[in-house]
């Protein structure tokens, strides 16, 4: 089953409906398509899916999620040891991986705020606006243009030319 | 078909008419008529005239199609039984922290319970396999390792030419006729 969205990290304000007055003595169609689909549709499927539910509720098991131990780094290994290299290069794409999820969520996390907010979201949601900025700049900086190929060797390599640069601006301003 | 009977039906009656009335009037060029004898004709109600009609064969695209829908319905029937079974009964496995002190084993880190099986019965567990990897990559490393140095000493031998390799069998001095060069005006 898709997991349903979890409502409390996107901090979704309570809505604010007000109360109409009845006018007329017409009765609200949406409240007899509301009824309709009730007992049509929903009071079945319920039933079933809690049926279901209590089926799988006498044996229940969980899963987990792994934590894998840090190993030496790529920095850290030997010229020439392989097996170091397979680990830290192994250890490169979980951090990868997990890199990019977490870009996904702040990127979720601005969108769910222009849809909370609507027309003000240009400014209510300058916040989450700047951190995506930071955060997509960051990870551009870490693994922007390695390619396909990419693999630890080769962000190594491309964080020295970083330093490298760093280093000559900051060489040069002062000269 | 039945269409087609009641355009015969309609001119096979105008042209009764036609002959009935004697037909003083003159034709109209191009009038269509219908040759022979005209009679009315009674089809069976709402079939109409049994028409045999020529098309292409189906038999060998039906063939193919029954025996398609029958062999994958054989295996795919009970699988898809199994698999609702599976998650309707088993159901899914909840996610949960891992608790304290306690280690799981590798195939409680899948979630669905068929996946958890494959990884426990069928599967070597995770660590099995990494250690495989690293085992294949140690041994080419030393095959490297060695390949690397073998030909580092080769080529030391040959330059220096002080090892067991790179001797050539030369002719005995012995069998070198030294009469041209033991005088020095020859």
């Amino acid at each position: 089953m898709p997991e349903d969205p979890d409502w409390k990290a996107y901090n979704v304000p309570p809505t604010r409906t007000p109360v109409g007055e009845r006018d007329t003595s017409v009765p609200n169609p949406v409240d007899i398509f509301q009824t309709v689909f009730n007992y049509v549709v929903d009071a079945p499927v319920t039933f079933v899916r809690e049926w279901i539910e209590r089926q799988q509720a006498k044996n229940k098991f969980y899963y987990y999620h792994q934590k894998f131990r840090r190993v030496p780094d790529l920095s850290e290994c030997l010229e020439g040891d392989y097996l170091c290299f397979y680990e830290a290069e192994a250890q490169w794409r979980r951090d990868r991986m997990v890199d990019q999820e977490i870009v996904e969520i702040i990127r979720e996390r601005l969108g769910a705020c222009k849809q909370r907010e609507g027309p003000n979201q240009f400014q209510n949601c300058a916040k989450e606006a700047q951190l995506l900025a930071q955060v997509t700049k960051a990870y551009q900086d870490r693994y922007g243009d390695l390619g396909v190929h990419g693999n630890a060797r080769t962000c190594l390599m491309k964080q020295k030319h970083r330093m490298m640069e760093e280093r000559k601006a900051q060489e040069n301003p002062s000269q | 078909m039945a269409a087609m009977s009641l355009l015969l039906r309609a001119a096979a009656a105008c042209g009764a008419r036609r002959a009935a009335s004697g037909a003083p009037f003159p034709r109209l060029a191009g009038t269509a008529r219908l040759p022979g004898a005209l009679a009315p004709v009674r089809h069976s109600s709402g079939h109409g005239k049994k028409m045999f009609i020529i098309k292409a064969t189906s038999f060998y695209d039906t063939r193919f199609l029954n025996l398609l829908r029958f062999y994958v319905f054989l295996t795919g029937i009970p699988v898809a039984l199994f698999i609702t079974y599976v998650n309707i009964f088993i159901g899914e496995a909840e996610l949960a922290e891992i608790p304290e002190g306690y280690i799981p084993d590798y195939w409680e880190y899948y979630k669905h319970p068929i996946s958890r099986w494959i990884a426990r019965y069928l599967l070597d567990p995770p660590e099995k396999e990494y250690e495989k990897q690293m085992a294949l990559l140690d041994a080419e490393a030393k095959k490297t390792e060695l390949r690397l140095m073998e030909l580092e000493a080769r080529r030391l031998m040959r330059h220096r030419g002080d090892g067991p390799w790179y001797h050539y069998e030369t002719p005995d001095k012995n069998l070198v006729d030294n009469s041209m060069k033991s005088t020095p005006d020859n």
